[in-house]
């Protein structure tokens, strides 16, 4: 990072030459960087580097109490905080043998599916933007701050709600929230035929995206592939059907996938999932007025709690894919260990230097954005 | 994970010397192994049972034991089930074999390891920094290494005094703890 490590180096004359992809360019998801080798202007070697964006969370939270870490974990994944909290929370909950109240368990996937048409409709328009549509950058931006609205109506943060805490939810929604939500849902789900027209039936998009960053099955299962990803090359693989928790198995939701595996086939999944999660979303609107009783399982002071000794994983859907949880407590007031494992931790680093390769340099920021790459859960 | 493929998974893994096996709720199962039979067992998990997903490879610092303990966790997509294979290592040298020819996601992983706890992986194919570029004191999330002492060590604090708390406290207001007293985490447990 400093500039006297970077010395100009003498190379010999040829076509091939470097190039710092990032930390700080438009076409890479946060602070980031892909050092590219390039001969003429395709990609000859690709090699990511992090550490841009490192702030020792694990580190942190050992030195933590539990219920600090709350305030923590959603940091670790600025655009889909959510998941972070609940899967840190499930994590302990599981250590405590702690049973959430069903009403709890409802407003969690509320705020779940929430994050996750917000974590899309940020991505559709960051990844627009990297072939030159702007309006659609600005559509996406526009209509997630509607989510961030809700957002904050009933956990009081816009982004980082810190809501979900070990044993339920910190509040109870307020009156007539679910009417709100409800239009929401309806004024998005009205947009998406101008989505589609503006942006994901655009041949300016389709063109760029088609064939662009291509991985078969064989390959994403071997990559450790997971989420929209891995349905981008056609398995129907999603944690909240497979290795189903909080009330998801009571849901009813198709799981969409594509064959190609290409830029355009990611996005194209991204873009139906937005479907389903409103569609689960109006499900638990219906349910919601139904499930009365507590919101929170009595846990002890949190100043003073220390979690029974024991280790425990903990698996989430989250916008990006498979995002884990690894547990471990000694008996204390803090966690002796916390791993996350973020998704992004093998799509920004092994799977985007794979397919960087043979690609030209104008793709690479195609290739990253439709794989959906969160540069903080990698550098945690 | 049904109780015929649960059974015959138990049998499966029952060829392992010196294995135990946990089963912790229908869709996890925990696994102790010695150090040196984990590769086979990966192997087996792979080859015949399908669990051909790496979701990760945690590690934690016994420092009392002199200890580090290695978590492999191996998802099936087809049975449904989380298998996490323990395995400890003296802390001294720290040295394992790279599982990256089972599993191509370990040199993510064992890479991280690396970086944070000083454990090297014998065939891994990077051993390189990745996050810590510039760093060059002992790996940090060693248990010995204490960052709020690095950090009281190497920096200094900002002094933080604006007008208005000035204000308040010469009103006599505002909640004023020693800093001490007000740090939950630093206490002792």
């Amino acid at each position: 990072m400093r500039p006297e490590n970077y010395e100009a180096q003498r190379q010999p004359p040829s076509n091939e030459y470097e190039l710092n992809f990032g930390p700080n360019h438009p076409g890479i998801e946060g602070n980031y960087a892909l050092k590219v080798k390039l001969h003429g202007d395709v990609v000859i070697e690709a090699n990511a580097d992090g550490g841009y964006l490192h702030r020792g969370f694990e580190k942190l939270m050992e030195q933590r109490l539990w219920i600090q870490n709350i305030a923590l974990v959603p940091r670790i994944c600025v655009p889909d905080p959510s998941p972070m909290e609940l899967c840190y929370s499930m994590a302990v909950e599981q250590l405590c043998g702690l049973v959430v109240p069903k009403r709890a368990q409802w407003i969690r996937v509320l705020q779940l599916e929430l994050s996750r048409i917000a974590a899309h409709l940020f991505t559709f328009g960051g990844h627009a933007a990297t072939t030159g549509m702007y309006s659609t950058m600005y559509w996406g931006v526009t209509d997630r701050d509607l989510l961030l609205d809700l957002f904050e109506e009933f956990t009081g943060g816009r982004v980082y709600s810190i809501y979900n805490i070990p044993g339920g939810v910190r509040r109870e929604l307020p009156p007539g929230f679910l009417q709100r939500v409800t239009e929401t849902l309806d004024y998005i789900e009205s947009r998406l035929p101008d989505y589609d027209n503006l942006f994901f039936k655009n041949q300016v998009f389709v063109r760029r995206a088609k064939g662009v960053g291509v991985m078969t099955r064989e390959q994403a299962l071997a990559w450790g592939v997971t989420g929209p990803n891995l349905r981008a090359t056609g398995l129907a693989f999603d944690v909240r059907r497979d290795d189903p928790y909080q009330v998801y198995d009571q849901l009813e939701f198709e799981i969409p996938t594509e064959e190609s595996g290409d830029a355009w086939a990611r996005t194209l999944v991204r873009r139906h999932e937005l479907m389903e999660s409103i569609r689960i979303l109006r499900q638990v609107i219906d349910a919601l007025p139904d499930i009365h009783g507590s919101i929170r399982a009595p846990i002890p002071n949190p100043l003073a709690w220390n979690v029974p000794a024991g280790e425990t994983y903990t698996r989430v859907e989250s916008s990006k894919g498979e995002l884990c949880y690894y547990v471990v407590s000694d008996g204390g007031p803090k966690p002796y260990r916390v791993h996350v494992r973020g998704p992004s931790s093998m799509h920004a680093v092994q799977v985007l230097e794979k397919l960087a390769i043979g690609s030209r340099i104008e793709d690479i920021a195609q290739t990253m954005f439709s794989l959906d790459a969160c540069p903080p859960e990698v550098d945690r | 994970m049904s109780q015929e493929i649960a059974h015959w998974l138990d049998n499966l893994l029952e060829e392992i010397e010196g294995i135990e096996i946990r089963r912790k709720s229908s869709r996890r199962v925990r696994v102790d192994v010695p150090a040196d039979a984990l590769p086979a067992l990966l192997e087996l998990l792979q080859g015949r049972a399908g669990y051909i997903h790496l979701s990760a490879i945690s590690c934690v610092d016994w420092i009392d034991d002199e200890e580090f303990e290695l978590v492999y966790h191996v998802w099936s997509y087809e049975n449904h089930s989380l298998v996490s294979a323990h395995i400890r290592i003296a802390r001294e040298p720290g040295v394992y074999l790279s599982v990256y020819d089972l599993y191509q996601p370990a040199a993510f992983f064992e890479r991280d390891i690396h970086e944070m706890y000083g454990i090297h992986f014998e065939g891994s194919p990077n051993m390189g920094k990745f996050i810590l570029t510039e760093w060059d004191g002992p790996p940090p999330m060693r248990k010995e290494f204490d960052s709020e002492a690095y950090i009281n060590e190497h920096l200094s604090w900002q002094e933080y005094n604006p007008p208005w708390l000035q204000a308040l406290i010469a009103e006599g207001g505002g909640v004023v703890i020693p800093p001490e007293e007000q740090r939950f985490s630093r206490k002792k447990s």
